[in-house]
């Protein structure tokens, strides 16, 4: 491989995932030698041949934008390997998946109780921290294996974390925000990172994460 | 030329005639256009695995010249967006004779 090339294919493949820059590597080492031989089949000499087949590929930071829209990051390779941590341990202890079950109902109940013997700030403790964790916990037993199901599931998650933060605050929202966004960032940055890995993947191929 | 935004409909009319291999791909855009279309052959790429996941095309492997190579496909949805396209164009360039008048 000449040394072009190879300073071509680093560029293209800057921050793709290795299975990616694999792919990358051989398809653009298969049109390079298709571009060679043809150049040479037409009366350049090796050395011309070789530039003329890199030049025709273009510039390789603008390869790589567009590669990166296209096929996994590391970021989302490594998140698709690690994101889905919590729905493994949970499996593996069957005591664990009962109790997560069983948390947003107690939670539920105990708010219940309290809102009825008028403990009202009590009850809505309960509500804020338990119902957003309870679904949060709960969502990898739940029947989501189509995209709409998915989109249906997100949106709720979505209003019951806001309605719980909106509860927790209350008219101090706007006061609080400051360490909302900074509690929050990673959440939707995490999100967006699955939004963008749903768009790169088959829904064939989706793992339960994607769905949530 | 520049023809941003019309690769992937391109591409989509080059499979249509037979499956083919990035490389051929380029070489009959260019060829068809006469040399008009002439793009980046890195941009390509991209494209296609754009339409491999939006299922337009279908990737699988073959052999030329004894060496492996990765041929793609057009599938029966990729059939159906570039009926649309195409039509899309005509209206396009139907309308755009109309202002700028015949050349």
């Amino acid at each position: 491989m000449t040394t072009e090339l190879e300073t071509w294919l680093k560029q293209a493949t800057r921050q793709l995932s290795r299975d990616s820059a694999a792919q990358v590597r051989t398809e653009i080492q298969e049109h390079y030698e298709s571009a060679r031989e043809a150049a040479m089949s037409g009366g350049s000499t090796t050395a011309q041949a070789d530039r003329s087949a890199v030049t025709a590929l273009g510039n390789a930071k603008t390869a790589n934008c567009q590669y990166r829209r296209v096929l996994l990051t590391s970021v989302e390779a490594r998140m698709l390997r690690e994101g889905n941590w919590e729905a493994r341990a949970v499996c593996s202890r069957p005591w664990l998946k009962w109790m997560l079950l069983a948390m947003p109902v107690a939670a539920l109940m105990a708010a219940i109780a309290c809102f009825l013997a008028g403990a009202i700030g009590m009850a809505r403790v309960l509500l804020v921290g338990g119902i957003p964790i309870g679904l949060l916990l709960t969502a990898p037993f739940l029947p989501l294996y189509t995209p709409s199901r998915g989109r249906v599931f997100r949106v709720v998650k979505w209003v019951v974390l806001i309605g719980a933060l909106g509860l927790a605050f209350g008219p101090d929202a706007l006061k609080w925000s400051w360490l909302l966004i900074s509690c929050l960032w990673l959440v939707a940055r995490i999100e967006w990172t699955r939004v963008s890995i749903r768009r790169k993947l088959p829904v064939a191929e989706w793992p339960k994460q994607l769905y949530l | 030329m520049n023809f941003k935004g019309t690769l992937p409909t391109l591409i989509l009319e080059a499979l249509e005639q037979e499956p083919s291999h990035g490389y051929r791909i380029a070489q009959r855009i260019k060829e068809r256009s006469h040399g008009v279309l002439d793009f980046k052959e890195g941009t390509l790429y991209p494209a296609l695995h754009k339409l491999d996941n939006e299922g337009l095309v279908e990737s699988f492997e073959g052999i030329e010249k004894g060496r492996p190579r990765r041929y793609y496909r057009i599938t029966e949805s990729g059939h159906g967006i570039l009926a649309k396209d195409r039509a899309e164009w005509r209206e396009l360039s139907r309308a755009v004779t109309l202002i700028l008048g015949e050349a």
